[in-house]
C-alpha cells in the first residue's frame, strides 16, 4: 500500500515540477522597447570574432556591435552561437542581429535581410607548396581534392561550381588546413584574410593564391521585415565609415594583413 | 475484489513474476505515448518557426546517401569492436604480463580521452605516419577501438559475474578450460552482457557522427550540409533523429529477444 502512495506522490511531484518548468520555458519575451540589443556571432574567427585572455568576447565585430549599440542608445549583449545556428537563432527571435563575418549571399537573403555591406573580400585558395595549381580552373580537374569548411561560402561555391574534383567537407578550419599541409587535399577554398593567415602559419608546406575568384561582401544580418532596425544599422555604418571608424578598427586588429594586401595589390578594405 | 479497470493500469505481481494482459499493455503504452506527444505538441505549437520542407525534400538523395554510409560504417565498426573487445577482455586475463598491461593501458587511455581527439590524432598523426590515407578505413578502426574499450569491460564484467563455486564444480567434474568457457561461463555471461552491449552499440552508431571531423560523409554531416544550404534547421535535424532510431531500435529489440531466449530458470 505504501508503495502505491509513494509512487502516486512521486508522480504528482514530478508532474508539478514539469508544469513549473513548462511555465518558465513558455513565458513570452518581455516588452520590445529598451530591451538590450542581442547580437549573435561565432567567437571562433579571429581577429573578427574571438575571446580575449579573460574569456570575454573581443574582435572587430564585437567593437562594431558596441559602437552600433552606442549609436542606437541600447545596451549590447553578445551571444556566442555556432555559425550554422546563427540564421535559425535570428529567425526564431533569439537574437536581433548577426555580426559574424557573414557574407551577404542571395541564398541567405531568402531567409533573412542584410544591411549594406561593411567589408569587401573574396574567395581564394590555399594550396600545397609544390602544387601545380595556379587557378580555380586548374583545381577543378579529375583526381584533385578540394577541402572546404562546412556552411561557408566556399562550401556553397564548391558544391555548385566544382564538378570534376572530389569535395571534402570539414567541420573545422584547422582540419581543412591540415588536409592541405599533409597533401590529402590539393587546396582549401576560404576567404582572403584567413588564407593569408594560414599561409603565414605554414610557410614551408603551403602557398596562398590570394587573387579572389569570387568577390564577396560581409553585412549585418537582420530579421526579415525589421526595416526600422535595418535603416538604423545602415545609417550607423555610413556614419561610422565617414568618421574613420573602420580605418581605426583595421589598424587595431589587422595592421599586418592590411599592409600585406596593399603591397600585393588585392582589393581589401574594412 | 479488484475492478477490471485497475487491471488496465496496475500489473498483478507475485514475487518477481508479473502478469500483464494485452489490453493493459496497449493502454499503458498509449498513455505514455500520449503524454510524450502532448509535451512535444505543446512545445512545437509555441514555436515561432516557418517550416519549409520543400528545400529539404530536394536534397533527399543526400540524406539517403549519408544514412547508407552511416549504416555501412556502423556495421563494420560493430563487428570489429566486438572482436577487439573480446580479444582485450581475454588479454586482460592473460598470464603473459606485457599483454595484460598493454590491454589495461589501452582501456584506460581510450576510455579516459574524448573520441574527437582520438579521431584527429589517429587520422592526422598515426595514420599519416604509417601512410594510410583512406579516411573511411581510419574512421572505422578508430571508432572500433573506441567502442572496443567499453565492450571489453562489459565482457569482463559478464565473465566475472559467474561465481567461483561454479568454476570449481566444473573443474571437479573434469571439464577442460575451453569446455568451462563454452558450457558454463559463456551462456551465463552472454545474458548478463546483452543489455549494456546493446546500449554500447547504440552509442557507437550515434558516435559515428563524430567522424565528420575528418570529412567522412555520413548521415549527420550530410544533414548539416543540407542545413547550411537551406537554413531549414529543424527540417534537417528531425529526419536525423528518425534515421538513427531506425538503426538503434532494431538493436535493442534484438537484444530483448535474445535476452528472453537465453533466460534460464536459475
Amino acid at each position: 500500500m505504501r508503495g502505491i502512495i509513494g509512487r502516486v506522490l512521486g508522480g504528482t511531484v514530478l508532474a508539478a515540477a514539469l508544469a513549473v518548468l513548462l511555465a518558465v520555458v513558455a513565458r513570452p519575451a518581455g516588452a520590445a522597447e529598451q530591451r538590450p540589443l542581442v547580437v549573435g556571432m561565432e567567437l571562433a574567427y579571429p581577429p573578427f570574432e574571438m575571446t580575449d585572455k579573460a574569456g570575454n568576447p573581443a574582435g572587430v565585430s564585437v567593437d562594431l556591435a558596441h559602437e552600433l549599440g552606442k549609436a542606437l542608445g541600447r545596451k549590447v549583449v553578445i551571444q556566442n552561437i555556432a555559425f550554422d545556428g546563427l540564421i535559425p537563432a535570428l529567425k526564431t527571435g533569439k537574437i536581433d542581429l548577426i555580426i559574424s563575418s557573414m557574407t551577404a549571399t542571395a541564398e541567405r537573403a531568402k531567409s533573412i535581410d542584410f544591411s549594406d555591406p561593411y567589408l569587401n573580400t573574396g574567395l581564394c585558395l590555399l594550396v600545397k607548396k609544390d602544387s601545380p595549381v595556379k587557378t580555380i580552373a586548374d583545381l577543378d580537374q579529375p583526381g584533385r581534392t578540394v577541402a572546404v569548411k562546412k556552411g561557408t561560402t566556399g562550401h556553397t561555391y564548391a558544391s555548385k561550381q566544382i564538378r570534376k574534383a572530389r569535395l571534402l567537407v570539414l567541420d573545422k578550419e584547422a582540419a581543412a588546413v591540415l588536409e592541405v599541409v599533409q597533401g590529402k587535399a590539393d587546396a582549401f577554398i576560404y576567404d582572403q584574410m584567413s588564407t593569408y593567415q594560414n599561409w603565414q602559419k605554414n610557410p614551408t608546406t603551403t602557398r596562398a593564391i590570394l587573387e579572389p575568384f569570387q568577390k564577396e561582401s560581409w553585412a549585418v544580418g537582420i530579421r526579415k521585415g525589421n526595416d526600422d532596425l535595418r535603416l538604423k544599422v545602415n545609417a550607423f555604418l555610413k556614419d561610422f565609415r565617414r568618421r574613420g571608424g573602420f580605418e581605426k578598427l583595421g589598424d587595431k586588429y589587422l595592421k599586418e594583413q592590411k599592409d600585406a594586401f596593399r603591397k600585393l595589390g588585392y582589393p581589401f578594405y574594412l | 475484489m479488484r475492478l477490471p479497470l485497475t487491471h488496465l493500469f496496475i500489473a498483478a505481481r507475485s514475487g518477481r513474476k508479473e502478469t500483464i494482459p494485452l489490453p493493459a499493455r496497449l493502454v499503458g503504452f498509449l498513455v505514455a505515448f500520449l503524454f510524450v506527444t502532448l509535451v512535444f505538441a505543446y512545445a512545437f505549437h509555441n514555436l515561432q518557426y516557418q517550416w519549409g520542407w520543400e528545400a529539404v525534400y530536394e536534397y533527399r538523395q543526400k540524406f539517403i546517401n549519408g544514412w547508407l554510409m552511416t549504416v555501412a560504417i556502423s556495421a563494420a565498426a560493430l563487428l570489429l569492436s566486438l572482436l577487439i573487445g573480446l580479444f582485450f577482455a581475454l588479454a586482460q586475463k592473460s598470464r603473459f604480463l606485457p599483454l595484460r598491461y598493454f590491454s589495461k593501458l589501452y582501456i584506460e587511455t581510450i576510455r579516459g580521452t574524448p573520441l574527437l581527439v582520438q579521431i584527429l590524432v589517429f587520422f592526422y598523426v598515426v595514420a599519416d605516419a604509417f601512410g594510410i590515407g583512406n579516411r573511411y578505413v581510419v574512421g572505422v578502426v578508430t571508432l572500433s577501438l573506441f567502442a572496443g574499450a567499453y565492450i571489453c569491460e562489459i565482457i569482463r564484467a559478464g565473465i566475472e559475474s559467474v561465481g567461483e563455486s561454479q568454476l570449481e564444480s566444473a573443474r571437479a567434474i573434469g571439464l577442460t578450460r575451453l569446455q568451462i568457457y563454452r558450457y558454463v561461463v559463456f551462456p551465463q555471461a552472454f545474458r548478463q552482457v546483452l543489455p549494456p552491449l546493446a546500449g554500447q552499440f547504440a552509442s557507437l552508431i550515434k558516435d559515428s557522427s563524430l567522424l565528420s571531423i575528418i570529412a567522412v560523409s555520413e548521415f549527420t554531416l550530410n544533414a548539416q550540409e543540407v542545413n547550411a544550404f537551406t537554413f531549414s534547421t529543424l527540417e534537417c535535424y528531425l529526419p536525423l533523429a528518425v534515421g538513427y532510431l531506425l538503426l538503434t531500435l532494431p538493436i535493442s529489440l534484438l537484444s530483448r529477444w535474445l535476452e528472453k531466449k537465453y533466460r534460464y530458470a536459475t
